[in-house]
């Protein structure tokens, strides 16, 4: 076995983990139990994140723009301060702190891939300002007590969340026939019965009609939030009767008698159990962590897991390591630009996240430059985690990582960024040679090409030494 | 307002296929000829950008919203004040503008608006590649676009060995990528050694670091790209912004300053690109137009029809080409938006037949599934 599968399914080994006599049953025995967020700083829960986000919208729609209805400027500058006031510039940063200090430190880092896993596949894109207050909330209270559950309570969960229904546009969606629908003559609006559907579930390989999508997305009317007028869109979610559309449904030739807000539940329990959707979350599943084309039978045990334990996440996510281990020196796969950020840190310890003392925030100034920096480190290397462009996430497929920007960010990265980064106990040569024999099988190779640099230790040096390790074939992949 | 609907979409365009299509092979068409896509994020206005002259209803309907200063184009159509370059090149014939138009979408969404209008097809997310990318590769043009932004844009996808330009913030030195660029062994390596390779043989301009949020650097790089025989054939840019819910005002609101942005890249281009210009054509793409009425906070909703703003020497001559569908309420679109009676990627499948040398035809099977997309070639560009 190699060094190499505690990269592929984890972080790497820092400077203070050792490698495990039995690596597989290592990484097996990670998957039991959801490991607490570490982070010492704050970390508000979803509904006090969501109240910000009120403030924020209200201030700015109810208030603001009537207020400086003729006047641009007056109006740029009244938002600044909101901006300021309500933590719109700030959450995000904190969230990305939260999420990279337990990356880094978690005694469960195979549990905590499996949970970037996740996040990505049941995405929130970048929508309205999801981002600035819910989505990294959402990944710790709808994605993560679900990883010990099973897959169709995943579904249920993240369907009937604030955040995905924000997202897809469900509190929109009315029922034609329903006693709203009809009053206000709207009708559906199909997004998250598309998405449900093609995204989170059975993938379009399961040859759905339009008219399955509009048949879901009748079964889902009536989930929504609750408006009023000092919250907005921000109330809870509840089930509206009054938008419901009523009568029998049928979704992939099943039929759903009226049965209101049990409908959703009912179609759920189908869809999160079809075979097709199965085979498709299995797929991904190997793609993620073993190879882009993961062959049938690399992702056939896991389907057989998925069958045997009715779905159980646990035991799913024991196949995809068992698959993992076992293919772990003939298959290769390449890491998009957060987790290899995430594995220089914790391999290299680098002094990211910011210390949870500074990352403290008065709401009376903007965030400053160290706070934002990480934030900053992220988008500079084109993976905000909470921003995917589109609802399916970011990509697990390599050729949609490499072009030529991408690859020379992470160049700029570790040879100008990254030395500033490097603890002023760590940089000396002896402590790089010390974390390549710690994570590389061939870190006699890997050292010789920075030989030449092995003298110097100012910032300059670090970057000549990094920029070369950081972007050696067996870093950017496994 | 005296425009009125013309037939010009029935018979016309097809004529040129019954012809037969025979690629010139003359000088002109020797000479590179350069297509530049500017993607407008967000929805633009064509009411805005190129709004209708006199029309009442309009004025009634956006109050807040009317521009004082329009520039004038012709008896029906005005242009926005802060799209200065299009109204000087306006004069020369090297601008034009199709309205009424957008890509056969009609659901409001940005994200499946915008998936679509780089993919070309007609359901979000199915499709993988761009029309662009799918182009090159029909016209076996390899190698030569060039995407001004961090990933490599789903519109130019489906061709390989594409370049982009978005530089780090601070400089990368070169010997970097030399040391170890032959560590890539094995073909499971491939695809990141040939884009090292790409990074190695780009100009020494576009090695440098610049800032990246500064579009007028950016734009100035692609234009020297364009302008040499050997580089690109192709240039994409994004913007994004073009929401605009709230002050979108009138002369200096919001999409006025989107719309400014749009005309700075253009300036450059122009300015830059010196002869080249004359082989080039600019092309706007965007997901939807916006409603024909102010909403509470002067702003405008997610709408339907919207315009193509088009500059360079390739167009047949200055013109609103539109098939005007009117503002009545009976008119709009679900009694809210401007209609589409052009389907924008006609427009944009001719620009390439004219720009790749090829046949629409081809095109329109190759790219566009078949779809019924009439060749505006004769109608727009210089053939």
């Amino acid at each position: 076995m190699s060094l190499k599968f505690y990269r592929r399914v984890a972080f790497g080994l820092s400077p203070n983990d050792k490698p495990d006599k039995d690596p597989f049953n290592w990484a097996l025995n990670q998957l039991d139990t959801i490991p607490n967020l570490l982070w010492p700083g704050i970390i508000p829960t979803e509904k006090e994140l969501r109240k910000k986000y009120g403030e924020w919208v209200y201030g700015d729609r109810e208030v603001l723009r009537k207020k400086f209805k003729n006047d641009k400027h007056a109006y740029k500058k009244a938002k600044d301060e909101l901006r300021i006031k309500t933590g719109e510039r700030y959450f995000e940063l904190n969230e990305h702190a939260i999420r990279h200090y337990q990356t880094k430190y978690s005694k469960q880092p195979v549990f905590e891939r499996f949970w970037l896993f996740w996040g990505n596949h049941f995405a929130i894109s970048e929508k309205d300002f999801l981002a600035e207050f819910s989505t990294g909330p959402y990944q710790r209270e709808i994605i993560r007590p679900n990883m010990v559950k099973t897959f169709e309570e995943m579904v249920q969960s993240v369907t009937t969340s604030w955040c995905m229904i924000h997202h897809l546009d469900n509190s929109e969606s009315f029922g034609p026939n329903s006693k709203k629908g009809m009053e206000w003559r709207e009708t559906i609006n199909e997004n998250h019965a598309r998405e449900l559907l093609e995204l989170h579930t059975v993938s379009p390989n399961a040859g759905y009609t339009q008219d399955d999508v509009i048949q879901l997305a009748y079964i889902m009317t009536g989930w929504a939030h609750k408006w009023d007028r000092k919250n907005l869109e921000t109330g809870d979610i509840w089930f509206d009767q009054e938008m419901h559309q009523k009568g029998d449904k049928i979704v992939l030739g099943v039929k759903y008698k009226n049965d209101a807000k049990r409908e959703l539940a009912k179609v759920i329990h189908d869809l999160a159990t079809h075979p097709i959707c199965i085979k498709f979350v299995s797929t991904k599943l190997c793609r993620h962590f073993i190879t882009d084309e993961p062959t049938e039978d690399i992702i056939y045990p896991v389907i057989e897991a998925w069958n045997k334990s009715n779905g159980s996440l646990i035991e799913i996510h024991k196949a995809v390591i068992t698959q993992a281990y076992k293919h772990n020196e003939n298959t290769h796969k390449f890491h998009p630009p957060e987790i290899w950020l995430m594995q220089l840190s914790r391999m290299f310890d680098l002094n990211i996240p910011l210390s949870s003392e500074k990352m403290n925030y008065s709401f009376s100034s903007k965030p400053n430059r160290r706070q934002r920096q990480l934030s900053w480190i992220l988008r500079e290397i084109g993976h905000s985690p909470y921003r995917a462009k589109q609802p399916n996430g970011w990509s697990d497929f390599e050729v949609d990582w490499v072009s030529p920007e991408l690859l020379l960010r992470r160049f700029w990265f570790s040879s100008v960024e990254l030395p500033i980064l490097v603890k002023s106990g760590n940089r000396s040569h002896d402590f790089i040679l010390a974390c390549l024999k710690n994570n590389f099988e061939d870190h006699e190779n890997m050292a010789s090409l920075i030989e030449n640099f092995r003298f110097g230790t100012l910032d300059y040096d670090l970057g000549q030494k990094y920029g070369v390790i950081c972007n050696l074939p067996g870093v950017l992949k496994v | 307002m005296n425009c009125t609907r013309r037939n010009f979409l029935i018979g016309g365009s097809t004529t040129l296929f019954l012809s037969g299509y025979f690629p010139k092979i003359s000088f002109a068409s020797m000479q590179k000829k350069n297509l530049i896509i500017i993607s407008l994020r967000g929805g633009m206005d064509g009411l805005t950008a190129v709004p209708v002259i006199g029309d009442k209803r309009l004025k009634k309907l956006r109050k807040k919203l009317i521009l004082e200063d329009v520039l004038n184009l012709n008896s029906d159509f005005g242009l926005h004040p802060k799209l200065e370059i299009f109204h000087k090149l306006w004069q020369k014939n090297q601008a034009a503008f199709v309205h009424a138009t957008n890509i056969p979408y009609t659901g409001r969404s940005h994200f499946d608006g915008q998936n679509l209008m780089e993919t070309g097809a007609h359901i979000p997310y199915k499709e993988k590649t761009g029309w662009l990318g799918r182009g090159l590769l029909a016209s076996n043009i390899i190698g030569k676009g060039l995407a001004i932004s961090l990933p490599m844009p789903l519109l130019l996808r489906g061709v390989p060995q594409n370049n982009n330009f978005f530089p780090s913030p601070d400089f990368v030195e070169t010997k970097l990528i030399d040391q170890i660029y032959n560590e890539f062994k094995g073909e499971h390596n491939e695809l990141i050694k040939s884009t090292l390779n790409t990074i190695r043989q780009r100009p020494l301009s576009m090695q440098i670091a610049t800032d990246s949020d500064d579009r007028k650097k950016l734009a100035l790089e692609a234009a020297k790209q364009l302008k040499d025989q050997s580089g690109p054939r192709v240039a994409v840019f994004d913007l994004d912004g073009f929401d605009t819910h709230a002050a979108q005002g009138g002369v200096d609101g919001a999409h006025a300053d989107e719309l400014e942005e749009v005309n700075k890249i253009v300036t450059i281009l122009y300015e830059n690109l010196g002869q080249a210009f004359d082989n080039t054509l600019i092309l706007t793409l965007t997901e939807f137009g916006r409603t024909i009425k102010q909403n509470g906070g002067y702003g405008t909703e997610h709408g339907y029809g919207s315009a193509i703003l088009m500059a360079g020497g390739l167009l047949k001559k200055s013109q609103v080409y539109t098939d005007w569908p009117g503002l009545k309420k009976k008119e709009l679109f679900e009694g809210r938006d401007l209609n589409s009676t052009v389907d924008s990627r006609a427009v944009y499948n001719s620009a390439m037949s004219i720009c790749f040398n090829q046949d629409p035809e081809f095109l329109r099977k190759e790219v566009f599934w078949g779809d019924e997309l009439p060749d505006l070639s004769q109608e727009l560009f210089k053939i």
